[in-house]
């Protein structure tokens, strides 16, 4: 008795808090409106989690990205080297720094099967107009931070893909060139333009972002949602005025969509675990090298969510009215967002869902994906004559999609809408036609242009558990390498501890000069003598395991061969007239080029102090450090992602009971 | 609300439970950003500890350059014998002359207040509002004090302090100045920051 007694005056005192607020500021009001007494259609299928789930995102995107800018310095001096610092010495900065970039791809990734849902259910229609320009302005500024934050880690990527789009501006006829120099802030992309981005990103725009979708939900919240029918629920009320077909969005949505958000999460932190870098696609290779204003690396797509629009940009090949056709690309590649803004105008059917528009419209919304999905593909690819001509080509489908709207909506012939909404689900049978109709449509085109060739490279296994084979890897690189490329961003005792190598023995035998156990391993030779004896400055090696892959590593270490046409005597086959030396020769032993043209490597046996096997071994373990150093994080980062994994699936279990007890008694 | 069994005891069993689990989720999410906030690695390097060689102190004078460990200056002293039992006289005007707050670590915790008595290590922050106090080594009378036997005198706030760091009363601070961890690795070399092996 007593425990109830003191319960029942925690709710007391609460709801006394509750009232006293409540007179001075409407929070019942508020909560009723858009939670307890919203009334959402009941019928919303899988299509309608991914507003929710960008909003998951967005917090996740801000609270991660505030973290971020504690450790990040916004110079173009320093800004590589403190991405690096955020991913090896502040303590869980990795975690954080792949929420982030990882979110950056999550956000597009719902926001785009959220503009999906909206162009197929026909929310944009009339009453929701508002609704939808608010959500593409969202998008568009999401875009434009997207591009910003891109920037930031100030990588080759980020620069050389700032260079490309900021030269855009230099497009406008007239004022272009000027502008140009007004927008970066410098005749090049350098700190300054770094500077003014970093601060639009971080403050500027979220502002923004966060304006819009307010404006977004309230616009919402005043008309109603749409639901896979498309048709109002509104128009059947019960005798309490509260939609038939409606349910309260709390708490029925709520445990709705937490099981939404559950499973967003696993596959969530499966990347960011498990593949951070998503196969280069949503952090680039190239990216982990330092910007260089000198050199455009071989391949400079943008990140895969731009694509589309970049292929757009690279498809306008034609001069028109005596102005350039790069011109008409950015005219292209921003009316191709700008146009999405004007499709509740577009649209005249007299019915809202796909599933009771006419053949026409579905004809043409499936090319729209079809040419959407292509595009992206293409733009992560390099040009081609093909290529550019299947981009013209989808260039012209997206188009028409929007062209021709008004016309294959007024004329085709609509299905008969229900009165009420249906309980329909999208049944197997379509999921797979549809799927696989999508699949065919957007791989044959693609596959008619060719894939690219690439060289030949040798397999290598790597394993960061191999402590041994670390341990030789250290050794040769600190015996071989070191003296030339620092490893600038990793600390000997991090290292040394990774390996299992006692500190005392690192101090005693791998440090040189005045170097402490706890220093960066950056003790290179200065970058004046580098210049006079090579040509160019040796690079840091630390990241390089990220940049190449262990073949190609594995396969550049042991091509070099003799050629007395080249300074050091030396060539290397992967790797055609580098300026570095063989300097693993006295291990290696001569290797020549036989067969000319074809140029087949071969050892001159008996010489070398180890034999090939052996040799080959040791550059397997030196490729496998450079492996470890570029991530010195990854064993523990997967160690953590099976707890983190665990927890959501036994997560999952807990929030689809409960969404199944609330909508038991529903449908 | 039980009008359809809504209100059912699965129901708050599993609004319970889910919650539950959930709030640790929440706590599990919280632990990256909390523990950003911890020392990095490079701070951590920053702050490791510094080697100073002592053979070169005069016996009554203060080691200079003053060394600095995690940012901190380091007063080392090489006290004089006459200074040395000057300290025991000094007691009836000191605040803790026991030194039984824990201003000092173990090995420190005795009338010298260092290991070994000549040399004296000491973080040269006051205990009151962190002002560096100015060493004053020489046994003399002072404006602030006429029966002086040397010792740190605060700028700030006019804090006193003998040759072993503890404070006078009378002074705005309460606590004795601090002594840092540190060891002898060799007769000559003084480690600050870490207590040795045979701490």
């Amino acid at each position: 008795m007593s425990t109830e007694n003191k319960s029942g005056w925690i709710v007391t005192a609460l709801a006394g808090l509750r009232d006293w607020t409540n007179d001075r500021l409407p929070i019942v009001a508020a909560w009723e409106r858009h939670m307890s007494k919203y009334y959402a259609p009941k019928n919303f299928n899988f299509w309608y989690f991914f507003g929710v789930l960008s909003l998951v995102v967005l917090v996740m995107q801000l609270l991660t990205g505030i973290w971020l800018t504690m450790n990040y310095t916004d110079s173009a001096e320093a800004a590589f080297a403190s991405v690096e610092y955020i991913m090896r010495d502040v303590e869980w900065g990795w975690l954080l720094r792949y929420m982030h970039s990882t979110g950056a791809s999550a956000f597009f990734i719902v926001v785009y099967l959220h503009m999906f849902r909206g162009l197929m259910y026909g929310s944009y229609k009339k009453p929701r107009e508002l609704v939808w320009v608010f959500g593409m302005a969202i998008y568009l500024v999401l875009v434009m931070e997207g591009f910003m934050g891109y920037v930031l880690p100030w990588g080759q990527m980020s620069y050389w893909g700032a260079n490309v789009i900021v030269s855009l501006v230099g497009a406008i006829p007239v004022i272009g060139e000027d502008l140009l120099v007004w927008v970066r802030g410098d005749y090049l992309i350098s700190g300054a333009t770094l500077n003014r981005f970093f601060a639009l990103h971080v403050v500027a725009l979220p502002i923004v972002l966060l304006a819009l979708v307010v404006l977004h939900l309230l616009a919402l919240h005043e008309v109603g949602s749409n639901n896979p029918d498309g048709i109002e629920i509104k128009k059947n009320k019960g005798p309490d005025g509260i939609p038939l077909d409606g349910v309260p969005f709390h708490p029925y949505y709520t445990v709705h969509d937490l099981v939404g958000i559950t499973v967003f999460l696993f596959v969530f932190c499966f990347v960011v675990f498990f593949m951070p870098e998503m196969g280069g696609y949503f952090l680039e290779h190239a990216n982990f090298q330092e910007a260089d204003a000198l050199k455009t690396p071989e391949h400079v797509p943008p990140v895969w969510y731009y694509t589309p629009f970049y292929s757009m940009l690279r498809a306008v090949t034609v001069p028109l009215f005596g102005i350039d056709a790069k011109f008409w690309g950015l005219i292209v590649m921003f009316g191709a967002i700008a146009i999405l803004f004007v499709v509740p105008w577009l649209d005249r059917s007299p019915v809202k869902s796909i599933r009771y528009k006419g053949w026409y419209s579905r004809i043409a919304l499936l090319a729209f994906t079809v040419a959407f999905i292509i595009l992206g593909v293409l733009g992560t690819q390099s040009v081609s004559p093909g290529r550019t001509l299947l981009a013209q080509a989808m260039t012209v489908v997206y188009f028409a999609f929007f062209f021709l709207m008004p016309w294959y909506t007024a004329k085709e012939q609509t299905f008969p809408e229900p009165a009420r909404v249906t309980g329909r689900w999208i049944t197997w049978k379509q999921i797979i036609i549809t799927l696989g109709l999508l699949a065919a449509l957007v791989i044959l085109p693609l596959k008619a242009v060719g894939a690219e060739s690439n060289v030949e490279l040798d397999h290598v296994e790597v394993n960061i558990e191999d402590q041994a084979s670390l341990q030789s890897g250290f050794k040769y690189y600190m015996n071989y390498c070191v003296a030339c490329h620092s490893l600038g961003y990793a600390r000997y005792e991090r290292t040394a501890n990774d390996l299992g190598i006692p500190t005392d023995l690192v101090t005693e035998n791998l440090i040189f000069g005045d170097h402490q156990i706890g220093d960066l391993m950056d003790n290179s030779m200065s970058t004046d003598n580098a210049k006079n004896w090579f040509g160019a400055s040796p690079p840091d090696l630390t990241l390089i395991g990220r940049v190449r892959s262990p073949e190609w590593l594995y396969t550049y270490l042991r091509s070099f061969y003799a050629d007395e046409s080249r300074p050091y005597g030396v060539n290397n086959k992967v790797f055609p007239n580098v300026g570095m030396p063989n300097v693993m020769h006295e291990l290696q032993g001569d290797v020549v080029c036989a067969g000319g043209e074809h140029c087949e490597l071969e050892h001159v046996s008996g010489t070398g102090s180890m034999t090939p096997e052996e040799f080959d071994k040791t550059v397997a373990d030196v490729v496998n450090f450079l492996y470890y150093v570029a991530e010195p994080i990854r064993a523990t980062r997967e160690y953590i992602g099976f707890f983190v994994l665990g927890f959501l699936a036994i997560l999952f279990v807990f929030t689809t009971l409960l969404n199944r007890e609330y909508w038991k008694g529903i449908h | 609300m039980s009008e359809d069994g809504t209100d059912s005891g699965r129901r708050r069993f599993l609004l319970g439970s889910t919650s539950v689990v959930g709030v640790a989720g929440v706590v599990g999410a919280a632990v990256p950003f909390v523990g950003s906030w911890s020392p990095s690695a490079k701070a951590r390097a920053a702050g490791a500890a510094v080697r100073v060689d002592i053979s070169s102190i005069e016996p009554g004078s203060i080691l200079g350059p003053i060394p600095a460990w995690r940012g901190r200056p380091i007063f080392v002293v090489r006290r004089t014998e006459e200074a040395l039992a000057a300290l025991a006289s000094q007691d009836p005007r000191l605040q803790d002359p026991e030194s039984t707050q824990p201003e000092q670590p173990e090995y420190a915790t005795n009338e010298y207040r260092s290991r070994r008595p000549e040399i004296l290590v000491l973080v040269g922050l006051c205990p009151h509002l962190f002002c560096s106090p100015t060493p004053h080594i020489e046994l003399r009378a002072e404006s602030w004090d006429e029966q002086w036997k040397g010792g740190f005198f605060c700028p700030c706030h006019g804090s006193r302090f003998d040759l072993a760091g503890r404070v006078y009363q009378g002074s705005p601070a309460s606590r004795n100045m601090q002594v840092p961890p540190y060891y002898y690795e060799s007769d000559s070399v003084l480690v600050i920051g870490e207590d040795g092996v045979n701490a």
